[in-house]
Order: structure tokens, then C-alpha cells, then sequence
């Protein structure tokens, strides 16, 4: 009936993009993890061709947001996903560098749902993606609205 | 270009002065020395009329002399002889008056001594008419008086006194028109003078008010000078503010976008170790398994932390290889600890600058003491006694003051020299509105030549014998900056250093606040 979540992976690094991954596996998740390394890829993957997010329509999304992107910034994507009727009810986690405190503020206000720093040591970077991973094999998350 | 205009308008009024001081003088020497000659002048026309005068009198009195005579000789009246002697009497008198008056003329002492000479004659013959009449022989004196009238001293006498008048009135006309010239002169000198004077006070008065307009140009200038000064202030502050922010702001970017790479780098390193582990253990099973025996099945929750990668046996080249394999990654993980250290140092520098500094009453010798009292335990490692000497209190943000005052202490016990008990004092003063602090110690001291260097994010000096980034002092002067004060060190090898922190005794977050 309701089909498995899909995690939506908007990282611009490859590396951080495949660190997350491996790190998210190693946690248990065996979700689909799909990856984009631009915002322009990932709004289309969202909203479809015709920009209504239609395409998404019924579909369990998580999405991984980070904001700093070559193309767009995050916060225009978290904004759009935020205000369109479908995508609106999936659960977006921002995984980003920046710790200012003004930006952390403006994401939960266009209602991000968590709001994670990349920690710089790897040790530490390693055990939050593992933990955010155990924290998806057990959150719940809606499909998107019919 | 004003300061040049300026010098030449008062040279040109001093100029004008002094055009002005010599014109008055000029007129004033020449119209007292016209005044002079124009008096002399007219002196002299009343001299030459006077002249005239005499001589006329002169000859009255002749005439008189000469009808009163006959009239005696007529009558033989007692009363023509009395008045003929009294002519004759004041002849000599009017001529010896004449002579006096005209000695100035050589040409009139001529006439006027052929006149004397013929007065004289004259006078002999009226003086032997008068002797003949008295004797009773009137008949000889008329005779006489026929003969003189008939001779030619009176024709004589009266053409002496007319040449002298003659002289006398050309004497007249040029002493007047002389008298004439000098008054035309004096009054010309003076309507000139005055001409000029008022020309020069014009003139003056033209420089006068120019210069006034000059000055009250300038002075408007100045006021709008200064009630821009507070303006162009506020601008350039903001302007210093935005660059200062600018700079911070790329601070933060450039270690958040370095950072990023590294987190890779560091990532993959730790992936790179794991699968390492993995692939020299299965090498060692492999060895085992060509050995002894079946391979041991691969531990799947060891991490890249609890994997060390002597749990196989290795044994000759294998053993070597994993060896190499650790030391490079070895090296590889210490050289990304040590970048990873400095962009955090960065960072924390960065994200300092953006706190906002919050002013608050500080009892500063109550802070400093409870940063020694963290610090005893290094201090009592060290052999360190720290003597705190009573600060003076001032307003200004706690945090930052704590990470200043840390800093110097903790530099203070970790440089002390070795084998040498520590002696480290704190001392405080007040100073025109600003608080002194002086944190002095006896320990190892910094060469002259390092003094600007120790400043610098990532620099240190003397012997490297102590963990550290080289980011103490300088995130210490940033700090003492923003807080509008400054530092400095004086110090010799051996001899121990002396950092002297200046801060004003009340801050205004207003003013230096970077993010308000």
C-alpha cells in the first residue's frame, strides 16, 4: 500500500554526497537514496517538467537539503518545497556547514524540520550521519499529499 | 592656493599702508614748507610796498621841506621855518629807514646812495637859504632857490625816487606772482594729497571689505566643515565597519569552503584505513588459511576506529607493507589534525568577531583572580606564584577581558624558564581615562626582533618547545582592539616579557560594535 520512503539527496560535494551515503548505510537504512549535485537537477526531480510537483504525487519523500549549492541556494529549494501543496508534508533535513545562528533561525522559520551542521572532524561527521540515519529508520514519514 | 592669495592681499594692504603713510607725509612736509615760502612771499610783497611807501614819505618830506623853505623866504613867517625843520629833521630819519629796508637790494643801495648824496646837497642848500633868510639877505636866497630849482639836484632826487619805485613795483609784480605761484602750488599740493588719500582709503576700504567677504566665506566654510566633520565621520566609520565586516565575512567563507574539502579528505582517509585493515587482515587470513586452516570470517561492525591492524599475524613483506601503509595514513591524518586545528582557529577567530560585545561593570581584580584560580594547577606544575596586585575596575565586555587576561597568564606559566621558580605579577594603574594593566613575568623572555611577529595569527618565536597554534596573542589583540584599547610587549631573552594591555575604563559598545 504505501510505498517505501525515498530519500533525496541534494548535496553539491561528491564526496560529502558519498560519505553521507556510506555513513546512512552503515546505520541500517536501506532506503533508495537518490543524489543530486545541483538545485537545478533536484527541482526538477521534485516538481517535475511542469513545476506543480505532480510528478510526486502519493510518493514517501525525505529530503536532505544542503544549502550551499553552485546553482541555487538551499533556502530558495526548502522555500519552494515549503510552499508547493504536494512536497509540503515531507520532512526536509538541512545537513550544511554553516553554523550561523541567523541562518539556522530563517530555515525553521520556512520550515525546515531539522537543522543538522556538518561537525569539521570526521570522527564526529561520521557519528552524526550515522545517527541521523538511525533517526530515519525510525521517524515516520507522510506520502506526499493526493 | 588660498594661503598664497592670502599672503599677497596683505602684502598688498601693507603696501597700500605705507603708499598711504608716504603720500600724507609728502603732503604734509610740502604744504608746511609751501605755507613757508607763500608766507615769505607775501612778507616779501609787503616789503616791496613798504618800500614804496618810505620813499614816498621820503619825498613828502623833501617837498615839505622844500615848500615850507619858500614859504619862509615868502613871509618870513616864524612858523614856515619851524615846519621846515621839522621836515628837514625827519628826512634823515625816513631815509635812514629807507636805507635799511632796501639793503637786501644792490641795485636800490646804488640809488639809494646817489639819492643820499643828493638829499644830502639838497639838504646844505636849504641850510644856507635858511642862513641867508636869518642874516637879513633874502634877496641872496632867493637867488639861491632860484639856482637850486634851476639845478638839478630836485629833478634829480625826483627821478632817484621814481627809478626807485619803478624798481620797487617790478620788485612788486614778481614778488607777487611769485607769492601767487606758491599759494596756487600749496593749494595744488594739498587738493592732490588729499586726492590721493582718498583714493588710497578707497582702495583700502575696497581690499577691506573683500578680505572681510574672504573671511566670512571662510568662516561659513568652517561651519559647514564642522557640521559635516560629524557626518563624514559616521561615514567613514560605517565605510570601516563594512570593510571590517567584509573581511570577516570572507574569513568565514574561505575556512567554511576549506573546510569542506577537508572533511572529504579526512573522510576518505578514514575509509582508506578501514579498507586498508580489511584488505591486510584478509592477506593475513589468506597467509593463515595457506598455513593453518579455514579464514576467520570478517568482523562487520568494526569501525575504522576499533580496527587496528595488528589483530592477523603478518609476517615478512606483508608485515612491512603494513607498516608503510599505516605510516603514510599516519602522516596524512596528523597533516589534516594540524589544517583542521588552523581553519577551526580561523573560525573561532571569525565567529569572535561577530560576537557581540555586551558592557558591563567588571571588578576586574575578582575576574583575574578566578582565572588564576584555574590556572593553579599548571601554575603549581610550573613553579609559578602569582601575586595580583588591586586593578583598577572598568566597564566592558567579561568574556572577552576573561580570554585576554587567560591568555597572558597561561602564556606567562607555559614560558617560564626551566628550573627557575616563576614569578608572574599583575599590575594596574589608571591614566586619563583609560586603565593600564601589566602582566609581567621572569621567565624566558622574547628576542626584540620578535616582538611585532608573536602578534601575527600562526606565528610564534623562541624555542618550540610547547603545544600551540600561534593564535593566543593574536586573537588577544583583536580582542583588545574591538574593545578600543591597545597592547604591547617589552621583553629581552632571559629577562622575562612584560605585556601592557591599555583599555578605556568605560567602553561604549556603540561605537566599535561590529554586527549593532
Amino acid at each position: 500500500m504505501t510505498k517505501p520512503v525515498s530519500i533525496i539527496m541534494i548535496e553539491d560535494d561528491e564526496g560529502h554526497a558519498r560519505l553521507i551515503e556510506r555513513n546512512i548505510r552503515r546505520s541500517g537504512v536501506n532506503n533508495e537514496i537518490v543524489a543530486f549535485g545541483n538545485g537545478t537537477d533536484a527541482i526538477r526531480h521534485l516538481f517535475g517538467a511542469d513545476g506543480s510537483g505532480l510528478a510526486q504525487k502519493g510518493n514517501a519523500l525525505l529530503i536532505l537539503l544542503d544549502l550551499n549549492l553552485p546553482d541555487m541556494t538551499g533556502i530558495d529549494i526548502l522555500k519552494q518545497i515549503k510552499e508547493n501543496k504536494y512536497l509540503k508534508c515531507s520532512p526536509v533535513v538541512v545537513l550544511t556547514t554553516t553554523d550561523d545562528s541567523q541562518e539556522i533561525k530563517r530555515c525553521y522559520e520556512l520550515g525546515c524540520n531539522v537543522y543538522i551542521t556538518k561537525p569539521v572532524n570526521y570522527e564526529n561527521f561520521a557519528h552524526a550521519i550515522r545517527q541521523l540515519g538511525l533517526f530515519f529508520s525510525v521517524i515516520q514519514v507522510p506520502s506526499t499529499a493526493t | 592656493v588660498t594661503a598664497e592669495a592670502q599672503r599677497r592681499r596683505a602684502f598688498w594692504q601693507i603696501l597700500l599702508f605705507a603708499a598711504g603713510l608716504l603720500v600724507l607725509t609728502v603732503i604734509s612736509g610740502g604744504s608746511v614748507y609751501l605755507v613757508n615760502k607763500a608766507r615769505q612771499d607775501s612778507q616779501w610783497v609787503i616789503h616791496t610796498i613798504e618800500v614804496e611807501n618810505q620813499v614816498n614819505t621820503l619825498l613828502l618830506e623833501i617837498r615839505r621841506a622844500e615848500s615850507a623853505a619858500r614859504g619862509y623866504l615868502l613871509t618870513g613867517g616864524a612858523d614856515f621855518k619851524t615846519d621846515h625843520e621839522k621836515a628837514v629833521a625827519a628826512i634823515i630819519p625816513a631815509l635812514d629807514k629807507l636805507t635799511r629796508l632796501i639793503g637786501d637790494n644792490p641795485a636800490q643801495r646804488d640809488s639809494i646812495e646817489k639819492l643820499s648824496s643828493a638829499i644830502e646837497t639838497r639838504l646844505g642848500q636849504f641850510a644856507r637859504d635858511l642862513d641867508l633868510i636869518g642874516q637879513g639877505q633874502p634877496e641872496e636866497a632867493a637867488a639861491m632857490v632860484r639856482e637850486a630849482a634851476a639845478g638839478d639836484t630836485t629833478t634829480m632826487i625826483r627821478d632817484l625816487a621814481a627809478v626807485m619805485i619803478q624798481e620797487e613795483e617790478r620788485l612788486f609784480r614778481l614778488r607777487a606772482a611769485n607769492a601767487d605761484r606758491s599759494q596756487t602750488l600749496a593749494a595744488s599740493m594739498t587738493g592732490i594729497g588729499s586726492g590721493l588719500v582718498v583714493l588710497l582709503a578707497l582702495i583700502s576700504v575696497v581690499l577691506v571689505r573683500r578680505s572681510a567677504r574672504a573671511r566670512n566665506e571662510a568662516e561659513a566654510r568652517l561651519r559647514d566643515a564642522n557640521i559635516n566633520l560629524e557626518a563624514t565621520v559616521d561615514e567613514r566609520t560605517a565605510d570601516l565597519r563594512e570593510a571590517n565586516n567584509e573581511i570577516q565575512r570572507f574569513a568565514y567563507i574561505v575556512s567554511h569552503d576549506l573546510r569542506s574539502p577537508l572533511v572529504n579528505i579526512m573522510g576518505f582517509t578514514s575509509e582508506l584505513e578501514e579498507l586498508g585493515g580489511d584488505i591486510f587482515r584478509r592477506i593475513g587470513g589468506l597467509t593463515r588459511v595457506a598455513a593453518d586452516g579455514p579464514p576467520l570470517a570478517p568482523d562487520p561492525l568494526s569501525g575504522p576506529l576499533s580496527s587496528p591492524l595488528g589483530e592477523v599475524a603478518l609476517e615478512g613483506p606483508d608485515k612491512q607493507l603494513s607498516a608503510d601503509f599505516s605510516e603514510a595514513l599516519g602522516f596524512i591524518k596528523s597533516s589534516i589534525a594540524k589544517m583542521d586545528r588552523l581553519i577551526s582557529a580561523i573560525l573561532n577567530l571569525t565567529r569572535e568577531g561577530r560576537r557581540e560585545f555586551v558592557p558591563v561593570r567588571i571588578d576586574t581584580r575578582e575576574l583575574i583572580e578566578a582565572i588564576v584560580s584555574t590556572l593553579a594547577h599548571q601554575a603549581a606544575e610550573a613553579e609559578a606564584e602569582i601575586h595580583v596586585a588591586p586593578l583598577p575596575n572598568i566597564t566592558s565586555d567579561r568574556l572577552a577581558l576573561e580570554q585576554i587576561f587567560s591568555n597572558l597568564i597561561d602564556n606567562a606559566i607555559k614560558y617560564l624558564k626551566q628550573g627557575v621558580p616563576g614569578e608572574i605579577r599583575i599590575r594596574g594603574r589608571t591614566k586619563l581615562g583609560y586603565a593600564i594593566f601589566e602582566i609581567s613575568d621572569n621567565g624566558r623572555g622574547i628576542d626584540p626582533k620578535d616582538h611585532q611577529r608573536i602578534f601575527d595569527l600562526f606565528r610564534r618565536a623562541g624555542t618550540q618547545d610547547k603545544p600551540g597554534q600561534g593564535i593566543g596573542l593574536a586573537h588577544v589583540r583583536t580582542l583588545v582592539r574591538r574593545l578600543g584599547g591597545t597592547m604591547s610587549v617589552s621583553s629581552e631573552l632571559n629577562t622575562g616579557s612584560t605585556f601592557t594591555i591599555t583599555l578605556p575604563l568605560t567602553w561604549n559598545a556603540s561605537n566599535r560594535n561590529a554586527d549593532s
